[in-house]
């Protein structure tokens, strides 16, 4: 047990299991308390259960410090204003916001549906400006506030999900804005990038997958063993509990990875070359002028991450 | 006059104005034929809807010799994108260019934003962007060739007291890398312009901008290098290179193109790291990282 968050108030959603538990036991032992949100969905969303936050608070409860649950969906504006206002009115004001609740919806892009594409933004996105919207207004009053946002490697690309990359990269940007206008009121808005197996990430069907495709040959025994062994949840909290201490008051705007023994920032994107011409006097670029230049300046080894399939050719 | 797009069809959403409609137009110029959809709205926040502005870049685009149709539906309504697709398709025999452009502004303080400003315009940008993706990505599939370009802005590293807008453009962006590696097999691109430049949208956050400069969010600098922006006619080459056969290699990236500058940005790359053995010695503690962080991950 530490005491390096004693006396914070912290709300986490979605920590009825996997990452968010696990944080949210780190915090409470820490010293927080913590208001315990999760709907206690399957990982598509649906199937609603109280238990898995009861389950949580009996155990942060046990620390010591003081827990209470809430089963609301952060989807829902008002239902996220409430979640905020359970642990004022439990614990008397919030310090520490961190923002895990998620679903997935893996398909396509070709064949996603509406409803697919809208779950997921709505959990992920829209849940994080819900919880963030009503706390940072108490947060700028108190001149004192810890906001942390869960963003996944998704956010860089990835085959499958376009729904829940869509959502994580929005999370990054809007952390990033947040950050930019909260700061000057001692307010922090970073995001943690993990990597955990849990039952959203490593199910057995996905493990399941896995073995099939080795025993197809289609990954090798390396990268197989590299999946099995993916570390489990409680080494994600580390960096949470850091950036909700006192300790952190000047990382803003940041994203980082976490999960086993690794921590690490990810770089911003930036502008990485440029080509200019004087538009004023020469007017806009031309088709001619672009495609003799962005080869040879712009795309100077640039390799494309997903190229054509020509006819024949082995997957 | 080019022919480099000779024979294709685009359909480009938020055509009516500004950047929307000199994409439009430029697209045009190099042969194509465009499907220019726009809801028409009164203000860069909504208001009044007209037909006028979809129907005047058409009037235009047919002066050029090719073929152009209009539609004023919603970008952020499933059903109307396939309307959209589908317009492109019966006027012009495919689709083979999607330029997701349509936006909306609704620039509040995080603490102020109401959950309509977030809804709104993360429905246009990025649903908006899914739901024609969405329709067009299957026939351009079944085609093997399709270009899509996102517009997004550099609101989605920088934002200045719009996070709603931040968090979409963000989303495109990202939207835009999953759909690369999806897509590129097919033969289709997916790649982001972010442009700059003097739009009814820009010209309408100036005051907002005005004070986030006067609060100390932004420089002179910067707040200089927005009132004296160039206009949206010089975004268009960028846009109109990915869309055609050059183009074809280049998938995932994100450009910016303002004025007579056309730039590439990197992708967001671990930089730092620190590992333990965690398997043997446990989760780092508190006073591990309170020690380290400082001099390694945040180190100048």
């Amino acid at each position: 047990m530490g005491d390096g968050l004693k006396g914070k108030n912290a709300v986490v959603t979605g920590a009825g299991r996997g990452i968010g538990r696990e944080i949210a036991l780190a915090l409470g032992r820490e010293g927080a308390n913590v208001l315990v949100n999760d709907l206690g969905a399957s990982i598509t969303g649906t199937e609603a259960a109280a238990t898995p936050a009861d389950e949580v608070v009996a155990e942060i409860k046990k620390m010591g410090v003081s827990a209470a649950a809430n089963y609301e969906s952060v989807t829902d504006f008002d239902a996220a204003e409430r979640i905020i206002k359970a642990c004022v009115d439990n614990f008397g004001r919030i310090d520490i916001l961190v923002n895990v609740a998620g679903i997935l919806r893996d398909r396509m892009l070709f064949n996603m549906s509406e409803e697919e594409w809208d779950a997921v933004i709505a959990v992920h996105l829209k849940g994080t400006f819900n919880t963030t919207r009503h706390a940072s207004r108490l947060m700028r009053e108190q001149k004192w506030g810890r906001i942390i946002n869960t963003t996944s490697d998704a956010w860089r690309g990835t085959v499958g999900h376009a729904n829940y990359g869509a959502a994580k990269g929005g999370i990054v940007s809007f952390s990033y804005a947040v950050a930019r206008e909260m700061g000057r009121y001692g307010v922090t808005c970073n995001v943690i990038c993990p990597i955990a197996a849990t039952r959203m990430t490593l199910s057995d069907e996905v493990k399941e997958g896995f073995k099939k495709r080795l025993d197809a040959g289609l990954v090798t025994k390396e990268r197989y063993d590299e999946i099995m062994s993916i570390p489990p949840p409680e080494f994600v909290p580390p960096v949470a509990v850091y950036l909700a201490s006192d300790h952190a008051v000047d990382i803003n705007g940041a994203v980082l990875g976490c999960g086993g023994g690794r921590v690490a920032l990810y770089s911003e994107p930036v502008e990485i070359r440029g080509i200019y011409k004087d538009h004023q006097k020469d007017g806009p670029w031309t088709m001619d002028e672009l495609k003799d230049l962005v080869p040879k300046t712009l795309l100077t080894g640039y390799v494309n991450p997903a190229p054509v399939q020509t006819e024949g050719a082995k997957t | 006059m080019g022919d480099r797009l000779r024979g294709k069809s685009a359909v480009v959403t938020g055509a009516g104005r500004g950047i929307g409609r000199e994409i439009a137009l430029a697209l045009a110029r190099e042969g194509a034929n465009v499907v220019v959809n726009d809801l028409g709205s009164a203000t860069p926040e909504g208001g009044e809807l007209s037909h006028s502005a979809a129907d005047e870049a058409v009037a235009e685009i047919k002066k050029l010799g090719v073929g152009a149709l209009a539609n004023y539906d919603n970008v952020a309504d499933f059903t109307a994108a396939e309307g959209m697709v589908r317009a492109c398709v019966e006027g012009f025999g495919g689709i083979d260019i999607l330029v997701n452009n349509a936006g909306i502004r609704r620039h509040r303080f995080i603490v102020d934003m109401t959950e309509e400003d977030w809804d709104v315009v993360i429905g246009t940008h990025l649903k908006g962007a899914f739901n024609l993706c969405r329709h067009a990505v299957p026939l351009m599939k079944e085609h093997k060739y399709g270009r899509i370009i996102n517009i997004t802005s550099r609101q989605w590293l920088r934002a200045e007291g719009m996070a709603n807008y931040a968090a979409a453009k963000g989303g495109i962006v990202s939207l835009t890398y999953g759909l690369a590696f999806e897509l590129g097999q097919y033969g289709i691109t997916c790649n982001a312009v972010a442009p700059l430049a003097l739009t009814r949208g820009l010209r309408f956050s100036l005051p907002r901008f005005k004070k986030v400069f006067e609060d100390g969010l932004i420089t002179r600098e910067h707040y200089e290098r927005l009132v004296n922006q160039a206009g949206p006619e010089f975004v268009p080459p960028i846009v109109v290179y990915l869309a055609s056969e050059y183009g074809a290699g280049v998938n995932g990236r994100v450009f910016h193109a303002e004025g007579g500058k056309v730039s590439l940005f990197s992708v967001s790359e671990e930089q730092r790291a620190i590992y333990k053995d965690h398997a043997k010695d446990g989760p780092w503690s508190l006073d591990e990282l309170i020690a380290l962080m400082p001099k390694t991950l945040l180190a100048e």
